[in-house]
Formats: structure tokens, C-alpha cells, sequence
């Protein structure tokens, strides 16, 4: 079968953008072309795959035929992924499909979100449309609260506290620090973000990821015309995606994703790995307590272990067992919805390539992983990348 | 169920919110009030009467529905009890007679004035506002209506489904909703939203109310689900304690009231 190779990877810095949709997104292509070594021809790119969950529903229809109109690819097979924040994951894995078929050899994916023009009320709208609307939004929830509400369950069942969730805060803001691209620069002291505002009982400001404006676009191609690019392709080795109950009472569990497990379990096969060979993660931390489960449901540690996970500095950029969204992850790097899962794989297509700030780069990286998650764990996808073919 | 105040004198029932008849509380009516009296009372046949010339909000479902849904009383236009409603305040009444009765008095637990009007005046803006937030259609609430305020369930396979579902797991149809729920359910975790972490439907009461709470609750058949906390303002939930259920207005939006069921610690 055909095995796909990365060519080329960009992003716009995360945070509060100062261009609309169509210029962040041009953004986002011109620097993974740039990114490519040999060169490369966006009108040669035969289908593309853009996530997003439509940025305020500015343009809710016909969304990607109008950015790629204004990208260089005019005329190509396009179409907007959308499975809320996982959606840009899941145009990676729509990519990665249409090359593993053999229906296409190059194929972008990205995605994108513009967030912070928005009144304060139509944000809190789009950011709550992707949970249950039905019953759990009518009971005062949208996203900090399910994770709240998995939190204090997580307390309770495992004896974590929430010393340990800060520990991931404080990790991911480290992290994210040196990080160009990152929406939020700053370090935070333990001190600090342990009694930061309550959001949520018991998160806190310092537990929520910001919302952030962004894209993110990333180039495959089949692996026939890899070395045409570049000598140094970054592997897609394995992708798997995995869904489960939108909302939490019709889980069996809450302390756990089924749907990361799921694409986990999937992604490792088709990469033929196991959780132990990953040297680098991008996990889904749109809040803490997400990343401390996705260390569990990921392998990286085993089932209520995670807080400990946190605590002893496990996922800690070159001190840990595997470094833990090397790029400040959601919370510092930032979460444009809809292009994080792609700006997750620029992170690591940079990681594994050396190309990052040196002071940020994870020493002798070969497997890098990403975890998107789409709402409080309705729709997940993991991807795996390496160095080698 | 709702804290009230009553008064029978064996024929005729009458009932107003622990804040007397000014005031039905924080996400209270003459409709809730008139819920949690009928709880009160052995069941039997309504005649709306007045009734609903009297709520100062369109319900999203009608009030007959929401009655028959959340109580065992039925509405009939031939029933020999009739609703009414003050005019002047929150108090309703179950006569015999179509004639308006005496409204008795009723003592009243103390409440901070300020914080009344400024829910009131919010409810107001909320239902004259066009939807900033999620969007449940008229069919939706409709067909849920004995699940979402009676705690109605679905049978499969000897298991009772609520919420409501469509078709199971493996794809086979499951009958409507039929089997009665336990009145109470344990908690199973908690929060108290801010409203930065409350949605735009709740954002405007979260702060008068100093923040909304909300329960992932288990009830003893075992079905799950999530409920707004009501009348928690002098208690702090806990995992594994126990909670009831009332109807209580949920949220105003596109000229109407939502009701739903809200926990309360027991």
C-alpha cells in the first residue's frame, strides 16, 4: 500500500490575528509551501481538506472552495471537514485516506478558526455548539463545565487533586514560552496558577485553554514523489480516529475517552508501535484535566495515573518519559478550533525536522504523536509521525 | 418539590413561593407554583379556566402538556377544578368555582430585593431576545416533553434509555418512552459555573445568581443525566448525595419560556 510522506508544514502565529479568514488562511499555505525544500506548485495539489467549525458563521457555506480560491489552488476538489475542535485531525486523516487509496498523490490538509472579532456572546455560542444541545447544554453546560464535571469526578475516584492539573498549567505555559507561534508567552509560577479565577469548580482560568484565532496547513503526498520535495519527509505512519456518546450521562465511564482509546489503539496498529516507542505528543489539552486523560487513554501512563503522571514531571520537554506538547500545547500555544489538529502536526513535522526554536527542540526525536479531540471526547484523532519511512 | 406556602380550607387550594406573593423566586412562576401545589394535592381532572391569560411568558410547550407531563392530574374541560391565578401576585388557586376567590395572604421568607428585580428584568430581556444560543426546535422539546419533565423512560432489552433515543445500539427501534423513573438520583460530580464558564443562555443570571451549579446525576434504574441545581443558594452539593426534581423555568429565548426539570439537595 501506499505510504504517505509530509512535504510541508505552516502556520500562522495562534492568538489574536490581525487578517480575516482569507488572509490567515493564504498565510497558512504560503508558509508550507515555503516549507517545502525543493519547491512546490499549490496548483498541483489535487484535493484538499479543510477543517473548521465555521469561524462565527461568517461563511458558513461553501467555506473551503472560497479559501482555496484565494490560495493558489483554484479549481481543486475541495470541502470543509467539520467534527468540532478535532476537525482539522480528521482533514489530516481525510488526507491521509485519499493517498493510502491511491485516489490522490498530493493533497493538502488544513484548517482554520477566527474567533476574537466576535462579541462576547456569539463567542460563547460557536464555542458551545459542538456539545450536547439538547439536554447537557440546557443544564448550563458547554465545554468548562463537562470538563469540570469530569475533574471532580476524576478527584474522587482516583485521589487526585487539583495540585495536579497545575502542574500541567505550569508544563504547557513552560513549554510554550519559546514558542513563536504561541497565543499565550508567559510563564506561570505554581503559586500562580493555583489560584487563578474559577471558571468552573474546580477549573480555573489557568485550567481553560484561550480561543484563539489561527491556521495551520500541512502537504502529504504519496511516497513515490516524497524525495521529488524534500530529503528530510516526515512520515504519516498511522492514523486511527475513534467516536463515542456526545454527551456525558450516556457514557459508561467519564474519567476516560473511549474515543481517544479507540483511535489510539488504531493509529499504533496501522504505525505498528506501541505507546512506549512515541518520543513527543501534541495532546488535546483544551483543558487540563484533558491532557491528564489523554496520558491514560494514549498509554502514556496507566488508568488513574495520570495525575501522578503530571505531578513527577513525566511529560516535561526532554525530562520525562515523553515530552508532552513541546509546543505549550492548547494552553499556551493556543486553540483555534478547527486548525489546531493540523497546527499539532506543523509541531511536529518542525520537531522532527530540527526546525524549531533550539531552546524548544526535543533531543533525539524520531516518533512524534497527535491527539485531537473533538468536543469533551465525541470524536478523536490520533496521528503518528516519523522520521523514518 | 418547590418550597411553597399553602393554604386549603378543604375545598379550595391555594399556594404562593416561599417569598409570599410577591415574588416566585429565582426561576419560579405562577405555572412552577402551580406545579409543585398539584404534586401536593391526591390527582384528578383540571379545567385551565384563566390559567394561562395569567403567565407572563408563552411556554414553548403548552401548559397542558407541561401538567400532564410532570403530574398525574389530566385537563379537562369538564373537570369540576378550576385553575385560577392572581393578577396582582405570584399566588394560584384550585376552586370549584369559576369565580375568582378571595386571594388570602401569605407570610414570606425574607429575599434581597435588588436581586429579584434584576432577575426579573433579565428573564425579560432573555425571552424578547433573538437566539444567541443553542437552538432546540419546537419538534424536539415536544416529543421529549414526558421525558424531560416527567423523567419518563424507554425500555430495551429489560434496561430503561433515558434521555430518550431513537433506535439502540445494534440499530433496532425503541418504543416511546413509558416506564416512570425514581423521584430522586445521587450525584455523581458537580459544578458551579462562572458566567464565563456558563452558556450564553445562562450568562446573564449566572452572576446575579453569583454563578449557576449543575449535577451528573444517577438514578437508582440507572440511566444518567445532567440537571441545573435550583434553590442551592444556603447548600454545597457533594458526590453522592441525594437530589429531587422540580420543574422550574430553564431559559427564555425567541419570545417563549423553556421549562425543565431542575435537582434540589435533599
Amino acid at each position: 500500500m501506499v505510504d504517505v510522506a509530509m512535504v510541508g508544514a505552516g502556520q500562522t502565529k495562534f492568538g489574536n490575528h490581525p487578517l480575516g479568514l482569507k488572509g490567515m488562511w493564504a498565510e497558512a499555505i504560503e508558509k508550507a509551501v515555503q516549507s517545502v525544500d525543493n519547491g512546490f506548485d499549490s496548483t498541483d495539489v489535487e484535493e484538499a481538506f479543510i477543517g473548521s467549525i465555521a469561524f462565527g458563521g461568517s461563511q458558513l457555506g461553501n467555506t473551503a472552495a472560497l479559501l482555496t480560491e484565494h490560495s493558489g489552488m483554484e479549481g481543486v476538489s475541495v470541502r470543509r471537514v467539520e467534527n468540532a475542535c478535532a476537525s482539522s485531525g480528521f482533514a489530516l486523516r481525510d488526507a491521509w485516506m485519499a493517498i493510502k487509496s491511491g485516489q490522490a498523490d498530493v493533497v493538502v490538509a488544513g484548517g482554520i478558526e477566527k474567533m476574537n472579532d466576535l462579541s462576547a456572546s456569539r463567542k460563547r455560542y460557536w464555542l458551545g455548539v459542538s456539545g450536547d444541545t439538547e439536554w447537557e447544554r440546557l443544564a448550563g453546560l458547554t465545554f468548562p463545565g463537562t470538563y469540570a464535571l469530569t475533574a471532580r469526578r476524576y478527584f474522587h475516584e482516583f485521589g487526585s487533586t487539583h495540585d495536579d492539573l497545575v502542574h500541567v498549567s505550569v508544563k504547557n505555559h513552560m513549554h510554550g514560552f519559546e514558542n513563536e507561534a504561541a497565543h499565550l508567552r508567559k510563564q506561570v509560577s505554581f503559586e500562580k496558577a493555583q489560584s487563578g479565577f474559577m471558571v468552573a469548580d474546580p477549573l480555573t482560568l489557568y485550567d481553560c485553554c484561550p480561543t484563539s484565532d489561527g491556521a495551520s496547513a500541512v502537504i502529504l503526498v504519496a511516497d513515490h514523489l516524497a524525495h521529488k520535495f524534500t530529503d528530510t519527509p516526515v512520515w504519516v505512519k498511522g492514523s486511527g480516529a475513534g467516536s463515542d456518546h456526545l454527551a456525558l450521562h450516556d457514557r459508561p465511564s467519564i474519567t476516560q475517552l473511549r474515543a481517544t482509546q479507540s483511535a489510539a489503539a488504531k493509529a499504533y496498529k496501522t504505525a505498528s508501535i506501541s505507546a512506549s516507542d512515541v518520543d513527543l505528543a501534541e495532546v488535546h489539552d483544551c483543558f487540563t484535566i484533558a491532557e491528564v486523560l489523554a496520558t491514560e487513554d494514549l498509554g502514556f501512563a496507566g488508568r488513574g495515573l495520570g495525575g501522578s503522571f503530571a505531578r513527577e514531571g513525566e511529560g516535561r520537554r526532554n525530562e520525562g518519559s515523553v515530552t508532552i506538547n513541546a509546543s505549550g500545547g492548547l494552553k499556551s500555544k493556543g486553540h483555534p478550533l478547527g486548525a489546531t489538529g493540523t497546527g499539532q502536526a506543523v509541531e511536529i513535522f518542525k520537531q522532527l525536522r530540527h526546525q524549531v526554536e533550539p531552546e524548544r527542540q526535543v533531543r533525539d526525536a524520531e516518533i512524534g504523536l497527535t491527539h485531537n479531540v473533538g468536543g469533551s471526547g465525541a470524536t478523536c484523532a490520533v496521528h503518528v509521525f516519523g522520521r523514518q519511512r | 418539590m418547590m418550597p411553597l406556602a399553602t393554604f386549603s380550607d378543604g375545598k379550595n387550594h391555594f399556594a404562593c413561593s416561599q417569598y409570599g406573593g410577591d415574588w416566585a423566586g429565582p426561576d419560579g412562576d405562577r405555572l412552577t407554583i402551580l406545579l409543585g401545589l398539584l404534586k401536593q394535592l391526591p390527582a384528578g381532572s383540571l379545567n385551565l379556566h384563566t390559567f394561562e391569560d395569567f403567565l407572563e411568558f408563552t411556554p414553548s410547550v403548552s401548559v397542558r402538556d407541561i401538567i400532564e407531563s410532570s403530574t398525574d392530574w389530566r385537563i379537562d374541560d369538564e373537570a369540576s377544578f378550576y385553575l385560577h391565578a392572581s393578577m396582582s401576585n405570584y399566588i394560584v388557586a384550585i376552586t370549584t368555582s369559576q369565580v375568582e376567590p378571595n386571594w388570602p395572604s401569605f407570610g414570606a421568607t425574607s429575599y434581597d430585593e435588588e436581586m429579584k428585580e434584576q432577575l426579573q428584568q433579565q428573564w425579560k430581556s432573555e425571552v424578547e431576545g433573538v437566539s444567541q444560543g443553542a437552538y432546540v426546535s419546537q419538534a424536539q422539546h415536544t416529543i421529549a416533553t414526558p421525558s424531560r419533565l416527567g423523567l419518563k423512560a424507554q425500555v430495551d432489552r429489560q434496561q430503561l434509555v433515558w434521555p430518550p433515543r431513537q433506535l439502540n445500539a445494534t440499530g433496532e427501534r425503541i418504543e416511546s418512552a413509558s416506564e416512570q423513573l425514581s423521584e430522586t438520583a445521587t450525584i455523581l460530580t458537580w459544578t458551579r459555573l462562572s458566567a464565563a464558564g456558563a452558556p450564553s443562555e445562562f450568562s446573564g443570571r449566572a452572576p446575579i445568581l453569583d454563578g449557576v451549579s449543575t449535577v451528573l446525576v444517577q438514578f437508582p434504574e440507572g440511566p444518567k443525566g445532567v440537571f441545573m441545581l435550583a434553590d442551592d443558594e444556603r447548600k454545597e452539593p457533594a458526590i453522592d448525595a441525594s437530589v429531587r426534581f422540580d420543574v422550574r423555568r430553564l431559559y427564555g429565548q425567541d419570545g417563549m419560556m423553556h421549562y425543565g426539570l431542575k435537582a434540589m439537595l435533599l
